[in-house]
């Protein structure tokens, strides 16, 4: 794999063919949980597995967003100091 | 196509939680009231940060979405190393120009590709094989920082006050 992409580096006009991104996207599609759990013997097309992606990304990106809200606000309620001890040994166990 | 293991976990969540007990002891109040919408939005944007800066620092410079993401929390952060950034820089100008031929070969995919580059950190100077390489190892690890997340904030809100 690396050294298919230096020679592509160094020879300015080796093509990417389609065929090597249409791999790389299939092998793509499998981390995609909305094409993964989709139930269909046809092959996803490759941009339909670009927007996916690009569409999961954000989706993540906003999870994190809310995610860190809401550990502000636990950060703020808590008062021991004993609970965020028990919290992180519990999870380190 | 190289995925995370889980000693990425490991170490994320480690270093994850480290960072909020010092966020926490920097940020605490004596009384619950006295933190504001403001000040729990700020430390959001902290916490946020953290998550993706211990992600980066746990993957290390292995990748190079990790170490584009470096590069920009740093700057983010007010941190700039500035060797760092010029050595970057030289490599960046020879990949920017190998990119820009390589973008003229794109045609019908290009809009999802385009949009791709713009979501995974470094993504503008990488050829395509590279990108979805990137990309793979990128979604792997971001689904494990949201899970730890997850279950930390489970853990908390799991606890009656």
């Amino acid at each position: 794999m690396s050294s298919r992409r230096s020679r592509s580096r160094q020879s300015g006009n080796s093509r990417i063919t389609e065929d090597q991104i249409a791999d790389l996207v299939s092998k793509l599609q499998q981390l995609i949980p909305e094409i993964r759990n989709r139930r269909s013997d046809k092959q996803v097309s490759a941009s339909k597995v670009l927007q996916e992606t690009c569409n999961y990304i954000r989706s993540l990106h906003r999870e994190v967003d809310d995610l860190s809200q809401r550990l502000s606000e636990l950060l703020a309620s808590s008062d021991t100091d004993s609970d965020q001890a028990a919290i992180i040994r519990s999870l380190l166990m | 196509m190289k995925t995370p293991s889980n000693s990425i976990k490991r170490r994320f969540a480690l270093k994850f939680l480290r960072t909020l007990v010092r966020i926490r002891k920097s940020t605490h109040q004596p009384s619950p009231s006295q933190s504001s919408t403001w000040e729990i939005r700020r430390r959001a944007q902290r916490i946020k940060l953290a998550a993706y800066s211990s992600m980066a620092r746990t993957v290390g410079s292995k990748r190079a979405w990790s170490r584009a993401l470096t590069m920009k929390l740093r700057a983010a952060m007010g941190n700039r190393p500035w060797s760092m950034i010029k050595q970057e820089s030289k490599k960046m100008t020879r990949r920017k120009l190998i990119a820009k031929r390589k973008r003229h070969m794109e045609k019908d995919l290009n809009s999802g590709v385009q949009e791709l580059r713009r979501l995974v950190p470094g993504g503008q100077w990488m050829d395509p094989l590279s990108l979805m390489q990137e990309t793979a190892h990128f979604l792997r690890c971001l689904e494990t920082q949201v899970r730890v997340m997850r279950s930390i904030v489970a853990e908390g809100e799991g606890f009656p006050c």
